[in-house]
């Protein structure tokens, strides 16, 4: 997805990609594409194109690096592997679409936000055309899961609560699971920062996250550990950011 | 509260309360956390006051939804989740989300979608339960329902065949199931020796997938083989359902 094209969903997936690929010290070369959600063989951002094969979303994404011989998370136990994906969902189940339903179904965000970022690199009516149809899908999947009746106040509730959750999970730990950095931390540092450095209609969302300031740190010291060192890379993250730091 | 709260929801049948996931984790909920509810099987879905099962009527509300229902219920001080620490709290919250995403996918399809299944069991129970000429089309709509839901929740694009998602979401649950099985281990519960939320919501899953007849059986078998599942399903249902086991 091109600079201004993309969406704060899409961008916090991305970026827990290129998270986790930089905890497995493998080198990543970020680029954009308008027609990147077509590219994708799951019709879903982000994607890695490794050789000749393509790869997308971070769970298939984490079992291709693995079979590839890195991983982060052969230290853990089953129970704590069974928690460690629990949580991945639990993230995906309530920030992802709460990001979704922050972007396309709250109308004073779609106006002034989504519609024209996400038709940016086409002329009208080829724009208005492809966001209306985007927001259509969205909404449908919204439906089926029952938060096309939820109201903003509930959605914001809802994270919340997983914020909570998350921080009650993280506790003093420098990770989710001690001392090594496993996908969850990539996938939860991936929301949370671009959650805090998006700017949206309201501050609301980044409010909810700004509560917990063991979040806050752990978003804070993974930028700083993975992100700030590479020079090419990290305009990746600031790229999107009200300031490169966190406030 | 001193007045009886009402709860409809679906009837039971195969031994077990209901064979609804949603009505059995509201039950299950209830005699966990001692809340005194009184059952009633519904016979049409549009006498409920929301269209929905499960409901929950008492004497100041009317609720739909589990997690709604719940909710209330703990505000009453029926608190099952009492002696859980934040942790606790928050690992339950993320199990809930690991099944929704990963097993319900695959209980939606092996009740509603399944042509065997769904023609011999589902619906013939369903239509049962449903007054005519309701009955001709309420089942129907259910199961496209769930069909709906998992398309979309998979998030194929529309070209995608139910073939290849089917393939996928069993596999997720099969691993949904062998990650529950590791972490309950030998306990009786999931969080030591008196059950839970988390224990509610298993249950609900579990139990209609462990003990309705189907011809097509494959996630069954599967749970079968895992014997710590079926024993805290069995132990709830004896314990606190009252229910022979040997019932269906």
């Amino acid at each position: 997805m091109k600079e201004e094209q993309i969406l704060l969903s899409d961008n916090a997936s991305s970026l827990a990609v290129q998270a986790f690929l930089q905890m497995c010290s493998l080198p990543v070369q970020v680029v954009c594409r308008p027609n990147a959600e077509y590219m994708s063989p799951s019709g879903k951002v982000p994607f890695i194109h490794v050789g000749n094969q393509v790869v997308s979303e971070l769970g298939p994404i984490v079992q291709f690096v693995k079979a590839k011989g890195h991983s982060l998370s052969d230290g853990l136990d089953e129970v704590q592997k069974a928690e460690m994906k629990a949580y991945m969902e639990l993230v995906n189940n309530m920030l992802l679409t709460a990001e979704l339903y922050l972007q396309w179904c709250d109308d004073a965000t779609v106006e002034e936000i989504t519609h024209p970022r996400y038709g940016s690199p086409y002329p009208w009516p080829l724009n208005r055309i492809l966001a209306y149809q985007k927001q259509w899908e969205v909404r449908r999947k919204m439906k089926a899961i029952g938060w096309a009746g939820k109201s903003l106040e509930q959605v914001l509730e809802d994270v919340d609560q997983c914020c909570q959750a998350l921080s009650q999970r993280l506790g003093t730990q420098p990770y989710f699971f001690n001392k090594l950095p496993t996908e969850l931390d990539a996938l939860v540092f991936g929301h949370l920062f671009t959650i805090l450095t998006t700017q949206l209609t309201s501050d609301e969302l980044s409010e909810k996250v700004k509560n917990y300031s063991n979040l806050v740190a752990f978003c804070r010291r993974i930028e700083q550990q993975y992100f700030e060192g590479r020079d090419k890379d990290s305009s990746s993250t600031s790229r999107f950011s009200k300031g490169p730091l966190l406030r | 509260m001193a007045a009886p709260m009402e709860l409809s929801c679906w009837g039971g049948g195969w031994g077990l309360p209901s064979v609804h996931t949603e009505s059995l984790i509201v039950m299950a909920y209830a005699r966990f956390s001692g809340a005194p509810l009184r059952m009633s099987a519904v016979d049409h879905s549009w006498s409920a006051p929301q269209g929905d099962v499960p409901v929950l009527i008492s004497e100041d509300a009317v609720i739909a939804q589990p997690a709604k229902i719940l909710n209330y219920l703990r505000k009453q001080k029926y608190n099952a989740d009492y002696e859980l620490s934040a942790k606790q709290g928050a690992d339950t919250l993320a199990y809930i989300a690991l099944l929704e995403e990963k097993l319900l996918p695959a209980i939606l399809h092996t009740f509603w979608v399944e042509a065997e299944n769904y023609c011999s069991v589902t619906k013939p129970w369903y239509a049962s339960r449903i007054p005519f000429p309701l009955r001709l089309y309420l089942p129907g709509k259910m199961s496209r329902k769930a069909l709906n839901r998992i398309l979309l929740m998979r998030g194929e694009p529309p070209l995608y065949r139910l073939n290849d998602v089917e393939a996928q979401i069993y596999r997720d649950a099969k691993e949904c199931l062998n990650l529950l099985s590791n972490r309950l281990g030998t306990s009786q519960f999931f969080f030591g020796n008196t059950p839970t939320t988390l224990d509610a919501f298993v249950f609900g899953f579990l139990a209609p997938l462990y003990k309705v007849h189907f011809p097509k059986v494959q996630l069954q078998e599967h749970l079968k083989q895992l014997h710590n599942l079926c024993r805290f399903c069995d132990d709830i249902l004896s314990g606190y359902f009252r229910l022979s086991v040997t019932d269906g």
